[in-house]
C-alpha cells in the first residue's frame, strides 16, 4: 500500500505514471518447484491493465470512468482503493476510501444479512457502535424487511446488490469509489441509489463511477476520463468526454466493417 | 491494526459459530473431537500397547496432545484461511494478518478450553502442582501462542501463492508428531535414546514443539517450574517466529488480491 501522503486534502486523489499489469498464468503465481529452481516457465506475456495512468481529482470532485471490457477501469478503482499495487508510478488518496466493488465478494453464505452488515463495517474499521449506529438506516434503505435475518445464499443478485450498495452508501468516506454495480438493481433501486450517490456528493465525498451506463454517468459526474488499454484517451467534462467514448467505439466499429 | 480490533474479533466469533452452525451440540463440538482423540490415544499408547510407566499416564499424554493439536490445527487452518476470507481480501483494504490471526485464535479458544478442564484433573490426581508454579501456565501459553501465530503467517501467506504448501505441510506433521515428546520422554521411554545423548539433544531441542510440550507438562505434570533454559528457548521461539512471520507476511502480502 502507498504510504498517505500528508500533502493530499481529505477526498484527493494523486496517480503518477500509474502501471500495473496481470499475469494470466492459471497458477498466478507460479510454482513452487519454479521457485525452488529458480526459474520462472514461460507463460504468455502479463496484460497491461494500467500503463501510465497520471490522474488528479480534486476533492469532492465527481469523475466517471468508461472504457471497453479490459479498459483498466476496475483495476484502477482497485489500485485506489489499495486492494491491489502498483508495479510502478504513484497512487494517493486523501482521507477514507470506502469501495463497492465485486459486490457479492466477501459476504458470508451461511450469515445472515444483518450479521454481514457487521463484517462488512468492521472490514471497513467500523467498531459494534459504529456499526449498530449506521444498522437501523442500512436495513432502511436496503429494502430488504424481513430477508435481512436470513442467510444471504438464499438472496438474489439484485439482493446482494442492495446490501451490498446501502452498507457502502452508510459509512462515513472522503472517497466513494463505485464499479457497476448499479445496472444489476431494478430501475427504482438503481434511482434511489443515484440519489444517495447526490446525497454523499452534497456533503463533499469525491466519487470516482464505474458505469457503462451513460445515463447514470451524466446523472452523477462533471468530469469523465475515457480509459482504453490501460490508458488515457480523454480527460474533460463529460458531454466531451461521451461523445469521445462514441466516436471511440464508433470508429472500431467503422474499422471493422468492410 | 488497532481500528481493525473489531474485525478480528467479528472473524473469530463467526468461525467459532460457522463450523457447527445448525448442529445441536454447536460450539461443544469444539471439545468433544479433541477429547475422543486424546481418549484413543490414551487407550492405544496407555493400555493397549502398554508403552509407558508413566503415573495417570492420561494427564501425561493429554498435556503434549492438545499442544500439538493447537499447533498443527492452527497451521493447518492458517493455510486455508486467506483463501477462505478471498473475497473480503478482494473487496476492501484492511490489515490483512487479521486473517490468519483469527485462524489461529480460534483454536487457541479450544486449547484453552481443554486447558482448564485439564488443570484442576491434573492437580487433584498429581496433588503435586504448586500454586505458585501454576502462575507460569499464561505466559506458557502466552509464548505458544506467540509461536504458532508466527508460523502461520508464513505459512497462510505461503500458501496462497504456491498451493502446494498445505499438502507439504499435511504431510510432514505427521512424522513430526511421533518425533516430538508427546506420549513419551525421549531420554526416559527410548532405550536408544537414552543410549545415545546426543539423539536426546536434539530431539528435545531441535523440534521447538518440544521445549514448548515439556514445559507444560513441568508445570501441569511435574509440578515445577521449567528451568531457564527451557524458558528462554521458549521465549526466543516465539519471538524468532513472529519476527519472520510478520516480515514474510508484510513482504508478501501485496499481491494477496491478485492471486486468492
Amino acid at each position: 500500500m502507498s504510504p498517505a501522503s500528508p500533502a493530499l486534502a481529505p477526498g484527493e486523489i494523486v496517480l503518477r505514471g500509474a502501471t500495473r499489469s496481470f499475469s494470466l498464468r492459471a497458477d498466478n503465481a507460479g510454482t513452487l518447484k519454479g521457485l525452488l529452481l529458480g526459474r520462472r516457465v514461460a507463460g504468455p506475456a502479463p496484460v497491461p491493465a494500467l500503463a501510465g495512468v497520471d490522474l488528479h481529482v480534486a476533492p469532492g470532485e465527481r469523475l466517471g470512468l468508461v472504457g471497453r471490457n479490459g479498459a483498466g477501469k476496475t483495476s484502477t478503482l482497485r489500485v485506489l482503493a489499495g486492494i491491489v499495487p502498483l508495479q510502478s508510478g504513484e497512487v494517493a488518496c486523501g482521507g477514507t476510501v470506502v469501495s463497492l466493488l465485486e459486490f457479492a465478494a466477501g459476504f458470508s453464505r451461511d450469515f445472515s444479512g444483518r450479521e454481514n452488515i457487521y463484517l462488512q463495517g468492521a472490514l471497513h474499521g467500523l467498531d459494534r457502535a459504529g456499526v449498530e449506529a449506521r444498522l437501523p438506516e442500512i436495513i432502511a434503505f436496503s429494502e430488504l424487511g424481513e430477508f435481512i435475518d436470513i442467510p444471504v445464499r438464499t438472496y438474489s443478485t439484485g439482493m446482494f446488490v442492495r446490501l451490498g450498495f446501502s452498507i457502502v452508501a452508510h459509512l462515513a468516506a472522503d472517497i466513494l469509489l463505485i464499479d457497476e454495480v448499479l445496472a444489476v438493481g431494478d430501475e427504482a433501486f438503481q434511482q434511489k441509489c443515484l440519489r444517495r450517490i447526490g446525497e454523499r456528493i452534497a456533503a463533499g465525498t469525491t466519487v470516482v463511477l464505474v458505469s457503462h451506463d451513460a445515463a447514470a454517468i451524466e446523472r452523477v459526474c462533471e468530469r469523465v476520463v475515457v480509459l482504453d488499454s490501460g490508458r488515457v484517451m480523454f480527460d474533460g467534462p463529460t458531454d466531451e468526454a461521451l461523445a469521445f467514448y462514441r466516436r471511440l467505439i464508433g470508429s472500431e466499429q467503422g474499422a471493422l466493417l468492410p | 491494526m488497532s481500528g481493525y480490533r473489531y474485525l478480528f474479533s467479528q472473524l473469530v466469533r463467526r468461525e467459532l459459530r460457522r463450523k457447527y452452525k445448525g448442529s445441536s451440540l454447536g460450539v461443544l463440538w469444539y471439545l468433544i473431537n479433541p477429547l475422543v482423540l486424546m481418549g484413543a490415544y490414551t487407550l492405544m499408547f496407555g493400555h493397549v500397547f502398554k508403552l509407558q510407566h508413566f503415573p495417570d499416564f492420561p494427564v501425561f499424554l493429554m498435556i503434549g496432545l492438545m499442544a500439538w493439536t493447537f499447533f498443527q490445527q492452527s497451521l493447518l487452518a492458517a493455510a486455508d484461511s486467506l483463501i477462505e476470507q478471498g473475497g473480503i481480501v478482494r473487496r476492501a483494504r484492511f490489515p490483512r494478518e487479521t486473517i490468519p490471526a483469527a485462524a489461529v485464535t480460534v483454536q487457541l479458544v479450544t486449547f484453552a478450553a481443554i486447558l482448564i478442564l485439564l488443570t484442576p484433573l491434573s492437580l487433584a490426581l498429581r496433588g503435586t502442582s504448586a500454586p505458585a508454579t501454576l502462575l507460569l501456565l499464561p505466559v506458557l501459553v502466552a509464548l505458544l501462542f506467540g509461536f504458532v501465530l508466527g508460523c502461520a503467517l508464513i505459512v497462510s501467506v505461503l500458501h496462497a501463492y504456491y498451493r502446494d504448501v498445505a499438502p507439504i505441510l499435511t504431510a510432514a506433521l505427521l512424522p513430526w508428531f511421533f518425533l516430538t515428546p508427546i506420549f513419551y520422554e525421549p531420554d526416559r521411554s527410548i532405550h536408544f535414546v537414552a543410549q545415545h545423548p546426543a539423539v536426546a539433544t536434539l530431539l528435545n531441542w531441535g523440534n521447538p514443539m518440544a521445549p514448548f510440550i515439556r514445559g507444560l507438562r513441568d508445570v501441569l505434570y511435574y509440578g515445577t517450574a521449567p528451568d531457564l533454559g527451557r524458558l528462554l528457548y521458549m521465549a526466543a521461539a516465539a519471538g524468532l517466529a513472529l519476527t519472520l512471520g510478520s516480515a514474510v507476511f508484510r513482504r508478501m502480502e501485496g499481491e494477496l488480491a491478485v492471486v486468492l
